[in-house]
């Protein structure tokens, strides 16, 4: 068991305690707080997506969104045609509206709601997959990266938005109904919905950390800090970051399903530029080299944005820009970093401190000693 | 040495300021009109894409509680106003319209100007059977029991301009818009109207939202030579279009453009110059001559900046809280919920600078159409007003669907 394995483990549990202790308490079970931390934590799991490729395998993907979006979109057509069952033929309401006459054949399999849960994760992952396999079989590292992944991300927008007659354009899916699971009807202002998020996060967690903590998670940190080198070695570098990769746009896509229970709607501003932006933010502000940490980034800065906004009605938005700021001069490694120099400034302390005693003790009792001899 | 110390008051700072200040972790809760005030939600963007013209929605609205609060509130209660800013983003405007709603007990929300925004708050007021006061003119097909639409819908916009622009200019229409669900509802409707009287759409296209070269739509408008351009364009799609129309050197009495969407804010920003000569069809128009026009546009400029406009949306941003007080003080203190203001306010009339309107049962406001044709100072003369006022009729083009005051009937 070594040091490292041992911060994450204190980390996850204190995370743990957070989410299912002392929120749910601070806010007394108020249902609208309950609701709009539930919010939180579904962002907080997208920015630890972010944090599993970025952070550890140095893949900067500034397409995060679209796995998140592909889930919530997912999880949306199964709500939309629930709530769609008494129309003529089932059709959603604005197929109708773009002259749809029967409902298209990648909208029948999310009838069924084990298939939406699946597919909610299934999806982005092929995708991610397809996107993968060109990306890194062609050795494309760094920048590029970032610049494919952040036009994928336009490209798919523009789908959703253009093909409106299956997508809802614009205005995205709405008039969405509850979820039945198991014949629990979610409501997302209930308790019960805030800890099913909750789990979910912290599930999510585990299986990233047992990821990051294998050989796999050793070899992605070698990617990240010299790909030739682990090649030589006889790595196959493509496969881990795809590994990685795909990782994260499941989580991602959990996320995404998620995210639509919360709010109740799915918009193509879930696959905007800025919102994918904003995931980078999160996941910096809060470390990128921890999966707790941005995490924690992801619900600190969103949670601040909501209170800013609440305080500042006018100009929160520069508070907002002027905090990332801050943090990307004083702590470019985020809260964690932060965090992690105050606790080895603090070891420090208490070594050279016990280094001096033992240097006194060392000098007096010479001296005594000393003094005795004289006096013999 | 120096950023280490720093680090520590950072950290000091932190842990003093989550212990000292747990108000970060709870929210803020209040109880409503037991201290004599009345809690409204205002939730238009004052930042992002749209905040250029929210704000002026926003100011409308605000500008009319002030009124009211000046002039001794409702039955002696101010209206206590709680302003957020959804910042242009539909999830942003969900969590905002659930504060006002769930934290804040609001008994009315007056909001938003895009269609997206507007589908984002809805689950949030339906599911706790709230107002929205919607102020924007919209496609139509929606009959939620929770908003009270304050514009026009497509038969208030559309069934006296299109025969007029037919009779004046010919009956080839050239319908372009951006791509959503408005200019393609608002177009479905035009092509029936079309189609009754003997006219045709001759070429019917769609732009992404954001959209600023035209030069190839031009050229396809050279070759199809249309008698009117059917406009659906929103904000700087329709600016840039305008310009480069403009710049075509196309003669506006030979080749009018009619805008559904096109308003004082967006002629602004184009300059008079480019529109002028054209058409808009909406309920009001800052130049419309009426004393309770004279009195709104005065007091806007007084209270704003005389260099401000108003227009056909943030008319009925500010008509809309009036609507609001109408309905309130027909009721007892004690009985003032969402839903006993919405019973109040059916059959509600009110004197808006546009002229008198009325709430219909179907939530909806009867309204008074207006064409009129842009000058070069950027304003516009109303060149055919409605005889009479117009009911609202959100399922106009679809036979046997009517929304009434038992929401959407189907026959």
């Amino acid at each position: 068991m070594n040091r490292t394995f041992k911060t994450d483990c204190i980390g996850y549990a204190l995370f743990a305690i957070l989410l299912l202790v002392v929120i749910p308490w601070a806010v007394s079970f108020d249902g609208f707080a309950l609701n709009t931390y539930a919010r939180y934590l579904a962002l907080g799991m997208v920015a630890m997506a972010l944090a599993l490729s970025w952070g550890y395998a140095g893949i900067l993907n500034l397409g995060q969104a679209v796995p998140f979006a592909l889930g919530a979109y997912i999880m949306a057509m199964h709500l939309k045609l629930q709530a769609s069952a008494h129309m003529p033929g089932g059709l959603p309401d604005f197929m109708g509206w773009t002259n749809v006459e029967a409902l298209p054949w990648f909208w029948q399999p999310f009838h069924s709601l084990p298939v939406t849960l699946i597919a909610g994760i299934a999806v982005p992952v092929a995708l991610a997959a397809l996107l993968a396999v060109f990306m890194f079989r062609g050795r494309i590292t760094g920048v590029f990266v970032a610049i494919i992944t952040l036009a994928f991300l336009v490209a798919v927008q523009l789908v959703f938005i253009e093909e409106q007659r299956y997508t809802g354009g614009q205005n995205g899916l709405t008039g969405l109904a509850p979820l039945q699971l198991l014949g629990w009807r979610v409501d997302n202002y209930s308790t019960q919905f805030y800890y099913l998020v909750a789990v979910c996060l912290m599930t999510s967690l585990a299986i990233g950390l047992a990821l990051v903590r294998s050989k796999v998670g050793l070899v992605l940190k070698a990617i990240r800090e010299d790909a030739s080198r682990v090649r030589f070695f006889g790595y196959d570098v493509a496969r881990y970051e795809t590994l990685a990769f795909c990782t994260s746009a499941a989580i991602a896509g959990w996320a995404g399903m998620l995210y639509v229970l919360v709010l109740e709607f799915a918009s193509p501003t879930y696959m905007g530029v800025a919102f994918s932006l904003a995931i980078v933010i999160w996941c910096a502000v809060g470390g990128r080299e921890s999966l707790v940490a941005a995490a924690l980034g992801g619900i600190i800065v969103n949670l601040l944005e909501g209170r800013l906004s609440d305080m500042f009605v006018d100009g929160w938005t520069f508070f907002l820009g002027a905090l990332f700021i801050v943090v990307v001069l004083v702590a470019p490694r985020g809260l964690f970093g932060l965090v992690q120099s105050a606790v080895r400034h603090a070891g420090k302390t208490i070594r050279s401190e016990r280094g001096g005693a033992r240097a006194r003790w060392l000098a007096t009792g010479m001296g005594a000693r000393r003094i005795d001899n004289g006096g013999r | 040495m120096k950023r280490r110390d720093f680090l520590k008051g950072v950290a000091v700072a932190g842990a003093a300021g989550v212990v000292g200040f747990p108000g970060i972790w709870t929210q803020r809760k209040a109880a409503w009109a037991a201290n004599g005030e009345i809690p409204v939600g205002i939730l238009f963007s004052l930042t992002g894409a749209v905040a250029v013209v929210e704000r002026t929605l926003h100011d409308a609205a605000l500008m009319a509680i002030e009124e009211i609060n000046d002039n001794g509130g409702i039955h002696g209660m101010r209206l206590r106003p709680y302003i957020e800013d959804p910042a242009s983003d539909p999830a942003t405007y969900a969590d905002r319209a659930r504060r006002l709603v769930l934290r804040d007990n609001c008994i009315s929300v007056f909001g938003s100007y895009t269609s997206a925004s507007r589908q984002a708050v809805l689950p949030v007021v339906e599911g706790r059977d709230n107002l929205y006061w919607y102020p924007t003119l919209y496609e139509g097909r929606e009959c939620s029991r929770n908003v009270m639409y304050g514009g026009a819908v497509p038969n208030q916009q559309q069934q006296e301009f299109v025969p007029w622009l037919a009779e004046n200019f010919g009956g080839r229409f050239y319908l372009i818009g951006n791509n959503y669900v408005y200019p393609r509802e608002e177009n479905n409707v035009c092509k029936m109207i079309l189609n009754q009287i003997g006219g045709e759409a001759v070429h019917e296209e769609y732009v992404p939202m954001g959209h600023s070269d035209f030069s190839s739509v031009i050229n396809r408008i050279r070759q199809a030579n249309p008698d009117v351009i059917f406009c659906t364009l929103v904000g700087d799609s329709d600016v840039a279009f305008q310009r480069q129309f403009h710049a075509a050197g196309f003669d506006p009495e030979q080749l009018p453009v009619a805008s559904l969407t096109r308003s004082e804010v967006e002629v602004k920003a184009m300059g008079g110059e480019a529109a002028a000569g054209h058409f808009s069809s909406a309920p009001y128009f800052m130049a419309h001559d009426s004393p309770e026009n004279a009195r709104f546009v005065e007091a806007y400029q007084r209270k704003y900046g005389s260099d401000q406009v108003t227009h056909f949306v943030s008319e009925a941003a500010y008509f809309q809280i009036y609507q609001f007080k109408a309905a309130v003080e027909q009721l007892a203190p004690s009985d003032i919920t969402a839903t006993n203001i919405r019973a109040a306010a059916v059959g509600q009339t009110f004197m808006a600078p546009q002229g008198e309107i009325l709430i219909d049962e179907n939530l909806h406001t009867h309204l008074w159409p207006k064409v009129a044709q842009w000058d070069r100072s950027g304003q516009a003369k109303v060149v055919l007003e409605s005889q009479q006022r117009i009911a609202p009729e959100p399922y106009w083009a679809y036979e046997g669907q009517r929304c009434t005051g038992e929401g959407l009937v189907t026959s």
